[in-house]
């Protein structure tokens, strides 16, 4: 009896994260629409991008590469 | 049952610690439509690539750390060809910040393509490091 007690919030902690990262990875689809001002920039993913564009500048790499895939 | 809930209670922190950071910060920069503006500078860029790549390894023209070439030794040809560069190179600089929504970030994309420039930089080419010193790779 006084195991299951013990469980059961364990159990709820659970799920709200569960339900926590879902939110993150999907996003909630009520979440009011606003731009933050802050914008942190990925410098590893900048430097892929300009690296991929000299590459196609050079002539190493086609212009398949420049683009979303 | 009880032990198994608890694993699972760390395993999911350890989860949420861990990636939340690389969720916030996951993103592609690129070019999203290949404008004709874009595209012409490119294609410019293309095009002279071989003679520009000539005058560096004569160390007339160098790249700065600013992401732009840079005509170091008096030469008028080379100077019609690296304000073409630069220009071109703002189009593209200008497009992926746009494209991508990288509001007043133009300066930090140009010192990043001016990093991948010095990394790709021939030996024997002029480099401006970032502090500001020109030297020869």
């Amino acid at each position: 009896m006084e195991n299951k007690q013990e469980t059961w919030p364990m159990l709820l902690v659970c799920v709200a994260l569960l339900c926590g990262c879902t939110v993150k990875a999907v996003g909630d689809p009520n979440r009011p629409i606003t731009i933050q001002a802050h914008i942190t920039i990925d410098v590893k993913g900048l430097k892929d991008t300009a690296s991929d564009i000299e590459d196609y500048v050079s002539g190493e790499k086609p212009k398949e590469n420049l683009q979303s895939k | 049952m009880r032990k198994m809930i608890y694993m699972i209670f760390v395993i999911l922190s350890a989860v949420i610690l861990f990636y939340s950071p690389a969720m916030s910060f996951a993103g592609q920069y690129d070019l999203k439509e290949m404008t004709s503006e874009v595209q012409a500078a490119l294609d410019n860029r293309r095009d002279r690539f071989e003679e520009l790549r000539q005058f560096k390894s004569q160390g007339i023209i160098g790249e700065n750390n600013r992401g732009y070439v840079e005509v170091l030794v008096n030469d008028k040809g080379a100077e019609g060809l690296v304000d073409a560069e630069n220009r071109d190179r703002g189009v593209v600089y200008t497009t992926v910040e746009k494209q991508n929504n990288l509001t007043n970030a133009l300066e930090t994309i140009e010192k990043v393509f001016a990093q991948v420039q010095r990394e790709k930089a021939q030996s024997g080419d002029k480099i401006q490091t970032e502090d500001g010193q020109w030297v020869t790779k």
